[in-house]
């Protein structure tokens, strides 16, 4: 029997169709104060893998983070998942990463996954982390349904302790209350109407950040007690096109409430919003403008802290939180940023898309800071890119681009694909 | 005597066709219900520097729905392109972006945007409205031996073309396109174009492309390979969802 099965498996794997890309790409950064090495890991080669065999198709992909100093090459194998085409739709199971929304790299409405802060001035699905899941995607005329089902929760990864990293963070791991168990679920509605794509979606999980809820007595005294919050996410998306111009906006409403038990619980529930917006034209020479607003509103927060002296000390006193004090632990990763910025793009191609010159600017419009940028990727041999890029961040005193002034870089990079 | 009268009726209908008739013949002559192929596109710049596109395209409906797969240059493996041209509302086109993980849609409206940088743009691959176009026949030439009817085609406001007039050299025998000429929206000639076709199936079936942008002094070469036709493909391959999976071998 045994014999039976490994000759056919045999037999699936041969009559099968594979397939396989990836890529090389050392990248080095270079702070722009004195060039000196910025030591971060980076994702050096990568590899997808894929299997067809009639309706369906099993894909991988995997990669090996490696730092210049200090650190060994690590494997990680990012996605394993099969997926089943029948006539209707598709099914996908197994760790994989999903994307939801219509604005390009801010999404208020795509909750699905974790975010890997190490990578997150990346674009797209290389700063996400897959999760176990299941999905069912149907597709009816121009209708499509989708749901989404996560086994287990999972949180972000954050870079504790990396002196090099912008915004220093220590592990709080003493502090962290592990989130209860259950399933996470997401469904999304998309359709066309008229000239336009509507989605609606809701996701209930888990927060991806953790965030102070409460107090603990040990032996010590109180311990900030953290953890990762319940969370109900609503959100409608649309694409939709005025003249030459394309707009594409999301917003999220979010409702968040505390379940876990703490000696003193300081945090109970709280709502919030979060948007992105864009316009994008493309000029007669192949120029392609951007410009995404992008933000949060706080409309209720609920709970306790502890006042201040006049000496700015905290007492021991509990007070209501005021809505400033809310740390959304969901969402799209710039609204911790900004409650209101700007981000502008311009983008172009030239010899024959062998080099793409591209500016980006982030403006916040609430507080006085920006990030300014600007790059270029040269392909002098096919499957060949060169990529130089600068970054640089400005802000005034207290604001968080001042804290990441002495992390604007150059980074260059070369790039062979397969 | 019967023959004759006949003779002399055949050759004055000919001859009397108006330029609105032979693009009406041209759009009524049977097209195969689906095409599929492989396609590499050659684009050479002014120094003559190369650079080349592979990709696999599968079609129906005239070309009105159309799903392509990038499969080179590598870092472009895996993207692919959906287009379905409506008649009441705006086309749709959407881009399967493998590293976002997202079906993007994109604006059908910038019809002279270059398709992949190639000498191609959307307007050139979309499919003609005959009511959109003024036509008025010219005299008829020879290009390579092949006997043609020479249209001059104007784009009426409907059509919002890019361009403001085509020449356009169609063989009297198989109603093909062998050649054309584009004019910009000042007058001046933009795009040179010529074809090569195959009998496949009673079908003139396209081999090849050759553009050539006489502004930017730029061509591209676009060869189509493993052509096939009538092959029944399935309407729900131009769904979404298909743009994920590249086609089997």
């Amino acid at each position: 029997m045994k014999r039976l099965t490994f000759s056919f498996l045999l037999i699936s794997l041969v009559s099968g169709q594979w397939n396989y890309s990836g890529s090389f790409q050392p990248i080095t950064m270079h702070r722009t104060s004195d060039l000196s090495n910025i030591s971060l890991p980076f994702r050096i080669a990568e590899l997808e893998v894929g299997f067809s065999k009639g309706d369906f198709d099993f894909k991988t992909s995997s990669v090996v983070e490696y730092r210049w100093t200090g650190g060994n090459a690590e494997f990680d194998l990012r996605e394993a998942y099969l997926i089943w085409y029948p006539s209707w739709g598709e099914v996908k199971l197994g760790k994989q990463i999903h994307a939801w929304g219509a604005v390009d790299g801010n999404n208020p409405t795509d909750n699905l996954n974790p975010y890997d802060y190490y990578y997150m001035f990346l674009a797209g699905a290389d700063r996400k982390i897959g999760t176990l899941s299941g999905s069912v995607k149907y597709y009816w005329n121009d209708w499509q349904f989708e749901a989404v089902v996560i086994s287990e929760h999972e949180p972000n990864r954050y870079p504790f302790g990396e002196d090099d990293f912008p915004v220093a963070m220590d592990d709080p791991a003493d502090m962290l209350i592990a989130a209860k168990k259950g399933n996470e679920f997401g469904v999304r509605l998309q359709t066309i109407i008229g000239n336009s794509d509507i989605s609606l979606s809701y996701f209930s999980g888990r927060d991806r950040g953790f965030t102070l809820v409460g107090y603990n007595y040990y032996i010590d005294g109180a311990t900030p007690a953290l953890t990762y919050r319940k969370t109900d996410v609503i959100g409608i998306d649309i694409v939709t096109f005025f003249g030459d111009l394309t707009g594409r906006t999301e917003v999220s409403y979010y409702n968040t409430n505390n379940d876990q038990t703490t000696d003193i619980e300081t945090f109970n529930d709280a709502a919030y919003v979060q948007f992105a917006s864009q316009l994008e034209y493309t000029t007669a020479n192949d120029i392609t403008l951007m410009i995404q607003l992008i933000g949060n509103d706080v409309l209720e927060a609920n709970g306790l802290t502890y006042s201040y002296d006049e000496y700015g000390n905290p007492t021991t006193e509990l007070v209501a939180m005021n809505e400033d004090e809310l740390k959304q632990g969901m969402g799209t990763p710039f609204a911790m940023f900004t409650d209101l910025g700007m981000f502008l793009s311009a983008t172009g191609n030239y010899l024959d898309n062998a080099l793409e010159i591209r500016i980006n600017t982030f403006l916040d419009l609430e507080d006085s800071q920006k990030m300014l940028g600007g790059g270029l990727t040269y392909s002098p041999v096919e499957n060949w890119k060169i990529d130089c890029s600068i970054s640089k961040f400005l802000g005034k005193e207290g604001t968080h681009f001042k804290d990441m002034e002495d992390f604007s870089h150059i980074q260059i990079g070369l790039k062979y694909s397969f | 005597m019967k023959k004759f009268i006949f003779g002399i009726i055949s050759i004055s209908f000919v001859l009397g066709q108006t330029g609105y008739e032979i693009a009406k013949m041209v759009d009524e002559k049977p097209t195969p219900k689906d095409l599929s192929n492989k396609t590499k596109m050659v684009l050479t710049n002014s120094k003559g520097k190369s650079r080349t596109n592979a990709m696999v395209s599968k079609s129906t409906d005239g070309n009105k729905k159309q799903i392509i797969w990038f499969i080179e240059p590598k870092d472009d493996k895996g993207v692919a392109f959906l287009k379905i041209e409506h008649d009441d509302k705006d086309d749709e086109m959407r881009m399967w972006l493998p590293a976002f993980k997202k079906v993007r849609r994109i604006s059908s409206k910038k019809k002279g945007d270059s398709f992949m940088g190639s000498d191609l743009s959307y307007e050139d691959l979309s499919s003609r409205e005959l009511d959109e176009n003024k036509y008025n026949r010219l005299d008829d030439e020879h290009v390579d031996e092949v006997d043609c009817y020479v249209l001059e085609i104007i784009p009426k406001p409907e059509a919002k073309s890019t361009y403001t007039k085509h020449i356009s050299w169609i063989a009297k025998d198989g109603l093909y396109g062998v050649k054309e000429e584009s004019y910009d929206k000042r007058g001046e000639l933009k795009k040179k174009k010529s074809f090569t076709y195959q009998k496949l199936k009673n079908y003139y079936v396209i081999k090849k492309v050759f553009v050539e942008d006489v502004q930017k002094k730029h061509t591209t070469e676009v060869t189509f390979s493993d052509v096939q036709v009538d092959t029944g493909i399935d309407e729900n391959l131009f769904q979404e969802k298909n743009l994920k999976r590249l086609p089997h071998n």
